[in-house]
């Protein structure tokens, strides 16, 4: 039993986030939201000497879980680059990256991204398609824009549909890994009515539900890569119920860590705006809480999820 | 990564599975109900686990266990919650009085205490909480004075499960007053059939025998009944707590319950409302999540490591799952048909969210896991 990445695969994530750090940091997404045709390059350099380009998922646990934990320190930053889309690319097919998209108006966060890009619906169906675009600037739509589809390709595997699922809950656990972090530091500092914001009980078990969904999502996300790894015939199911917990945790966090940053929260100069507004294509698309969970339960019908009983070993 | 705990376990889980099975009434719903016949499937289910190894495989061998894993014990203890706890009350000296008796006991005291808990054939119960002591456990009253080479003890104890069937009681007493109230505190074995002991039971929505006052009126024992140092139980205390860190496995019968209901329901499932599914759906993904955070802190005690948030995520995720599935478990039953297995659902469902209520609340408040929490992640601020 192990369930926690490789020290390999955490010891590239701590170097991914040290560089992603001394390329701008938090600035990174600001300048990519004036210009969101710099995205790549602004990116791209930074996590290439890494070998970040070079991950074949579909390879084994060691380059799976190095691909998990670049997407983990992008969401730290809230990187203004589809990291996670990206490293779910199928090798060998030319295609930038692979995303999974709603059936009706597929949409994605690849404001100003060129190549050719693989959508994948939850039920298999794959398209070639390029980012559209969105007259609005970036600052309002999180880098989402509408996909040209241009033709189906061939159906996709369900380790397809689950490294789409699962890579972008790694960056929303980045996410909430800084947004926990900076609200412990500023309840930390921040006094009122004489002492810091974290001596008060309120404060305190508020932050304290916000980590205990972050730390669920941890060890779900570990579950749901190992069972990419042991190629599992649940693994669209593990997939899905890994995205189902990240949208709670998502909302819980990011409640708590506004309600105790106050009106600063909103301020562009806290990375939580920047955080929470760029978690919202994540957590939006392909489908938000809502239809994450039907498509849960429409998946899970009267099996359930594995575990440690079957419905017929439930009985006795 | 790897989740999965290997051949030797799943060769484990069948032969508890079979034992339950074999020895275990198909609607057994624990020991602690208004038909003493339920008592005694505990006390000789416990027996036959004995004689088959499995009541305290973590054990050393040389007290009577076999050195499992860390990962079998995890197994014997999601089966037997899951089961219903068909061990009943001795589920407590095999997970924590034994073990803290082989650290701190004397060979006389081991001698004496450990092979009856290995042969299934004792209970005990815990004189910890007091009516002005309860998160707040250092402030107990009740107080051991020296009598010539022992003690006499004189006081009261609250909540105390199974005093009225226990044999003996792990007791805390204050033996000194000193500057902070965690220190002067020691730990007593005392033989609950000792007439100076009066237990008062507490009638309560679990049933029979959860919860029980019990009053010691000047107890005299002796010298060989304190366990460990005079003065040094609080220290004995919070090594009682990390044994129980990982504690009931709570989610094993919220997933077992949950993975029944559409079972137990039959084509009834398939008219459930699409938003009382979903809600089923989630739990499912708690159930999974509490079993996960779980297995982190077994697998970090194992490498010897303890970090208090971990334990404290788990413990607030398992606790509240247990009463967000009883929720929801409980609306699911209202469509079991009325089958034989329909009523046996609507029974374990309506037991579990019984002991649900007291989940966030017994073996210490969701409260103080908060508040250990809190101090983990904010200790470098």
């Amino acid at each position: 039993m192990i369930t926690e990445l490789s020290p390999e695969a955490t010891e590239l994530g701590q170097h991914a986030r040290r560089a992603l750090e001394a390329a701008g940091g938090d600035t990174l997404v600001e300048r990519a939201e004036a210009d969101p045709a710099r995205r790549a390059e602004l990116v791209e350099p930074v996590l290439a000497p890494l070998g970040a380009w070079e991950l074949d998922v579909r390879a084994g646990a060691d380059e799976l879980e190095a691909a998990a934990a670049l997407c983990r320190s992008a969401g730290w930053w809230a990187t203004p680059y589809p990291v996670a889309e990206r490293l779910a690319a199928p090798i060998g097919t030319g295609v930038a990256g692979l995303v999974v998209v709603a059936d009706d108006h597929p949409r994605a966060a690849l404001a100003g991204m060129g190549g050719t890009w693989r959508t994948v619906a939850l039920d298999g169906g794959t398209h070639d398609a390029t980012a559209g675009t969105d007259p609005r600037p970036a600052r309002k739509t999180g880098f989402v824009v509408p996909l040209e589809l241009d033709g189906s390709a061939d159906p996709a595997s369900p380790e397809d549909i689950a490294l789409g699922l699962v890579l972008p809950c790694c960056t929303l656990l980045g996410m909430l890994d800084r947004a926990i972090e900076a609200t412990c530091a500023y309840a930390g500092d921040r006094e009122q009515f004489g002492q810091p914001l974290s001596r008060f009980q309120g404060v305190q078990f508020q932050l304290t539900e916000a980590e205990v969904e972050r730390a669920g999502l941890e060890v779900l996300a570990a579950y749901a890569l190992w069972s990419i790894e042991a190629g599992r015939p649940e693994v669209v199911e593990d997939a899905l119920a890994l995205r189902v917990a990240a949208l709670d945790a998502a909302r819980i966090a990011f409640r708590v860590a506004h309600q105790v940053h106050g009106a600063i929260g909103f301020c562009d100069e806290t990375p939580l705006s920047w955080l929470s507004r760029h978690s919202e294509p994540i957590r939006r698309l392909p489908h938000g809480p809502a239809g994450t969970l039907a498509s849960l339960t429409d998946h899970l019908g009267r099996r359930g999820l594995a575990g440690l009983f079957t419905g017929e070993e439930a009985r006795r | 990564m790897d989740f999965d705990m290997g051949e030797e376990v799943a060769t484990l889980r069948t032969e508890l599975r079979r034992l339950v099975r074999d020895h275990v009434p198909a609607d057994y719903l624990g020991a602690f109900t208004d038909d003493p016949a339920d008592l005694e499937v505990a006390q000789s289910f416990c027996r036959t686990l004995a004689a088959d190894d499995q009541l305290c495989p973590a054990w050393p061998a040389r007290f009577g266990g076999r050195d499992a894993s860390p990962w079998e014990q995890t197994a014997v203890r999601e089966e037997m919650w899951a089961a219903h706890e068909p061990r009943g009350a001795q589920y407590m000296g095999v997970n924590w009085v034994g073990p803290t008796i082989m650290r701190h006991g004397t060979a006389a005291q081991q001698e004496r205490h450990l092979p009856p808990i290995a042969n299934g054939e004792v209970i005990w119960c815990q004189g910890f909480s007091e009516p002005d002591a309860g998160s707040d456990l250092a402030s107990l009253q009740t107080a051991a004075r020296p009598d010539g080479e022992g003690w006499r003890i004189t006081g009261q104890k609250i909540w105390t499960s199974y005093a009225t069937m226990a044999q003996w009681c792990f007791l805390l007493a204050r033996t000194s007053r000193e500057e902070r109230k965690q220190q002067g505190l020691t730990i007593f074995l005392v033989p609950m059939d000792d007439p100076a002991i009066e237990v008062r039971p507490i009638p309560c929505m679990m049933g029979p025998h959860h919860l029980n006052e019990v009053f010691f009126d000047d107890l005299r024992v002796g010298s060989d009944a304190v366990l460990g140092e005079v003065g040094g139980g609080w220290q004995v205390v919070q090594e009682v707590l990390a044994f129980e860190r990982v504690g009931i496995a709570r989610y094993a019968r919220c997933e077992r319950l949950l993975q029944w209901a559409p079972v137990a329901l039959g084509e009834a499932w398939g008219s459930l409302a699409e938003d009382l599914r979903g809600r089923w759906a989630r739990m499912e993904v708690h159930a999974r999540r509490a079993r996960l955070l779980a297995y982190r802190v077994v697998g970090l005690q194992h490498e010897g490591q303890v970090r208090p948030a971990d334990s404290a995520s788990y413990r607030i995720a398992v606790t509240t799952l247990d009463q967000d599935s009883a929720a929801v478990l409980a609306e699911i039953a209202e469509h079991a048909p009325d089958t034989d297995e329909g009523r046996r659902f609507r029974r374990a469902v309506e037991d579990h969210w019984r002991y649900s209520v007291s989940a966030t609340v017994a073996s210490g408040s969701i409260e103080m896991q908060r508040i250990l929490m809190a101090r983990s992640l904010l200790a470098t601020r």
